[in-house]
């Protein structure tokens, strides 16, 4: 190692991003539902008793929109800016039946996720039956997953406030397979860098900035909340089927991941594919 | 590679008298030569190759003059036919550089060089006063230890991380300029920490322990002196509140010095060896067998062991070493040993005479300044050997201050320019990789009052030194 370059590379690797805990807090949840008011307070209260985790230290405020009460996505913006929530409950395709047809999210929720900067808690629809045996029951299986998970720590900590005290939270990281071999197949054409080299550092580091971070999450979380299980997924896949059969494999109750990207206005990456996809358990949006 | 120079010696002795004209000629090609190598940024050619041209025009026209001592030469009793090139080449100081530079290389792989620097930083605390102190004196005692590039590079490349990461990038400038100069402070420390001690320290016969205990008291207060005026000039001061050092105690936490070592034992081999490394190179005048081996062979010794590790892949640290320093050195001591048959040396040896002969009151500070001030123009490697040469030629006692008037002005020299030094050109180069824009007049205005501090520094101390061996 004789080249500044080289000890730059080994001390912006030692400069690790540290987890900073955050305890999750929520005073007011906002249930918007499309049903009748009797439908929707029984929505609601089974939404209570799925998140009764947030309840633990004092009772959230709750307030259920029944159908009737919004016609159009202008009137959701305006009840939810009125309310002023920590968290909206609500399902896809909000006065719609386009619920049967499982590849959109809906106009009120699509706006939802990106309007407000309100979490969203995504159910699975009342009448669609498509929810796993599991869902809604508890939140003792919580998955984490983004697509730059180091250094998010509203993400972490909002998905640690999620699970229940002595449940498990998965922090996942899937890199992208597809993107990675195109890379390397682009590397393979350029004679001055060694391909097997260029390969095996690449996945190495791609992967070591989320493991590391991951590691700095459970030391902190260890000592935070010494009862919670956190387990790492930090792999190389084609994201949405590993992210489908980690969900099945584990019984996950809860997918929390982001939505907000500060340079579009559409959903970030993989977010969009994923909010329509998996449709069989409650996601959180941020 | 002593009796080898006596050999070349005897045989330039016996030479016939060199025509005025003829010795004046050789000192304009020298003259070009040093020129040249000022000016390498400007021809853009790697000084190997401008010091390999004028070493091949120099041998061409010492054999058209009949200049060189051409024909076998004996070596304990046995003739060896060798080019008149090869003798030339003073194969000591190139073993110490090839060796040591090896064994940093791998060793630096162990983590060992990373892992210090950063437990430095982290205990620092992240308040840049402090972090100043820990990098200005992990600058000279690496500069000290390995050498002067080596050094800039590792300390130089932390504080770009480090600074960013402590969002203290507007002290940059003033971190790295006072490390490169440092860098050349803490190679006056020891007998290996650079290219014109080896050669100067060989040629005046000062051993590791000697060259050490005279040159530690100045590198103390030079480096105390440096950081303090640094701290002053550019406003780096300690964090004033209890909030800001939690704050800069949480980001600079972050850092995992563990993160470099891959493998603990190779760690800790690396550890042991870089002390033993110290210890031998120290200790190599007083150890049987190694004394005559000399410390080309401790330096390529402790290379070969190091590269046991790396074993099956070796030849990519071969291809790291710095070929175009080794050429270079090569190349200009056959240029000196041409120059030497000319007379080129003898005539500017007189000149040095008539400067030694007006005592060491005036010579001292003379020759001090003299090689202070050509080696912030040009290279200070071959005003070293050079001079070495003469002094050697002169019979100058090996406790003479003159030999220290070398060494402390061919390092300190380099303070005053950006191409003064290797050292001080990383650190513009590293300066210019992180958008901190500083030509060659804004670095003198920046460095001139610390190398002016340093230089006078040392001619008081190179005085003293007198006094005492007087």
């Amino acid at each position: 190692m004789t080249k500044v370059d080289q000890f730059e590379s080994v001390f912006r690797a030692a400069a690790k991003q540290l987890f900073e805990y955050e305890p999750y807090r929520a005073q007011k949840a906002l249930v918007v539902t499309d049903l009748e008011r009797a439908e929707a307070e029984e929505l609601g209260a089974r939404l209570r008793a799925f998140l009764s985790v947030l309840e633990a230290e004092r009772p959230l405020e709750w307030r259920h929109v029944s159908g009737d009460e919004f016609r159009s996505v202008g009137d959701l913006l305006r009840l939810v800016a009125d309310c002023k929530p920590d968290l909206i409950c609500t399902y896809r395709h909000l006065h719609s039946d386009a619920w049967t047809w499982p590849h959109s999210l809906g106009e009120g929720l699509d706006v939802l996720t990106q309007a407000t900067q309100v979490p969203v808690l995504v159910v699975p629809h009342p009448k669609a039956a498509r929810g796993h045996i599991h869902a809604l029951e508890n939140t003792d299986v919580v998955m984490a997953i983004t697509d730059h998970l180091t250094g998010d720590h509203q993400l972490v900590n909002a998905a640690a406030g999620f699970a229940e005290k002595d449940g498990t939270l998965f922090l996942t990281h899937i890199e992208d397979e597809l993107l990675f071999t195109r890379l390397i197949e682009t590397i393979s054409k350029i004679p001055e860098i060694d391909t097997d080299t260029a390969r095996e550092e690449i996945r190495t580091h791609l992967l070591a900035e989320p493991y590391d971070y991951v590691r700095s999450c459970q030391h902190i979380l260890q000592r935070e909340r010494p009862e919670l299980r956190i387990d790492d997924l930090v792999v190389m896949g084609h994201r949405l089927k590993d992210y489908r059969e980690l969900i099945d494999q584990h019984e996950v109750d809860l997918l929390i991941f982001r939505t907000k990207d500060d340079d579009q206005l559409a959903m970030k990456g993989m977010a969009y594919p994923l909010a329509v996809d998996l449709r069989e358990i409650p996601l959180l949006m941020l | 590679m002593e009796r080898m120079s006596g050999l070349l010696f005897l045989a330039a002795t016996e030479e016939t008298a060199v025509g005025l004209g003829v010795t004046l000629f050789f000192t304009a090609l020298l003259v070009l030569m040093i020129l040249a190598l000022a000016l390498e940024e400007k021809i853009h050619a790697k000084k190997s190759v401008i010091v390999a041209v004028f070493a091949m025009v120099s041998l061409f026209l010492g054999d058209v003059f009949h200049l060189l001592p051409l024909g076998a030469i004996e070596l304990g009793g046995h003739e060896i036919h060798l080019p008149v090139y090869i003798p030339a080449i003073d194969w000591e100081v190139i073993a110490i550089i090839l060796g040591s530079s090896l064994f940093v290389d791998v060793t630096s792989r162990s983590g060992l060089f990373t892992w210090i620097a950063i437990k430095l930083t982290k205990a620092s605390r992240g308040d840049p006063l402090k972090l100043l102190w820990c990098y200005g004196i992990m600058t000279v005692v690496f500069s000290a230890v390995l050498n002067n590039v080596t050094a800039m590079i590792i300390v130089g490349s932390l504080t770009g991380v480090s600074l960013a990461k402590l969002r203290k990038s507007d002290k940059l400038l003033g971190f790295l300029l006072i490390e490169g100069l440092l860098t050349n402070v803490g190679g006056l420390l020891t007998l290996i920490s650079s290219v014109p001690n080896i050669i100067v320290g060989n040629a005046a016969g000062i051993s590791f322990v000697t060259f050490f205990v005279t040159a530690a008291p100045y590198v103390l207060v030079g480096t105390v002196v440096t950081l303090l005026l640094g701290a002053k000039l550019f406003t780096i001061r300690g964090l004033a509140n209890g909030s800001e050092r939690e704050e800069a105690l949480r980001l600079v936490s972050s850092f995992d010095e563990n993160d470099g070592i891959e493998s603990r034992g190779f760690f800790w081999f690396g550890t042991v060896m870089t002390i033993l490394f110290i210890a031998v190179i120290a200790s190599a005048s007083q150890l049987p067998y190694i004394e005559d081996l000399k410390l080309g062979y401790v330096a390529l010794a402790f290379a070969t062991i190091m590269l046991t590790r790396f074993k099956a892949v070796a030849d990519k640290f071969y291809q790291a070493i710095d070929w175009d320093l080794l050429a270079f050195f090569a190349g200009l001591f056959i240029v000196i040993n041409v120059m030497e048959h000319a007379h080129v040396l003898d005539l500017i040896g007189r000149g040095l005479a008539v400067v030694i002969g007006l005592g060491d009151n005036v010579s001292v500070g003379c020759i001090l300044f003299g090689s202070a001030f050509f080696s912030s123009v040009t290279d200070n490697i071959p005003l070293a050997a050079m001079l070495a040469k003469i002094l050697g030629s002169l019979q100058t006692d090996p406790e003479s201050p003159l030999w220290w008037s070398v060494v402390f002005g061919a390092n300190l020299g380099g303070n005053l320019t950006p191409i003064g030094s290797a050292s001080t050109l990383v650190a513009v180069t590293i300066m210019h990789k992180h958008g901190v824009v500083l030509g060659f007049v804004g670095f003198i205005k920046k460095a001139l009052p610390y190398a002016v501090v340093q230089i006078v520094l040392a001619t008081g101390y190179v005085y003293i030194l007198a006094m005492i061996m007087a």
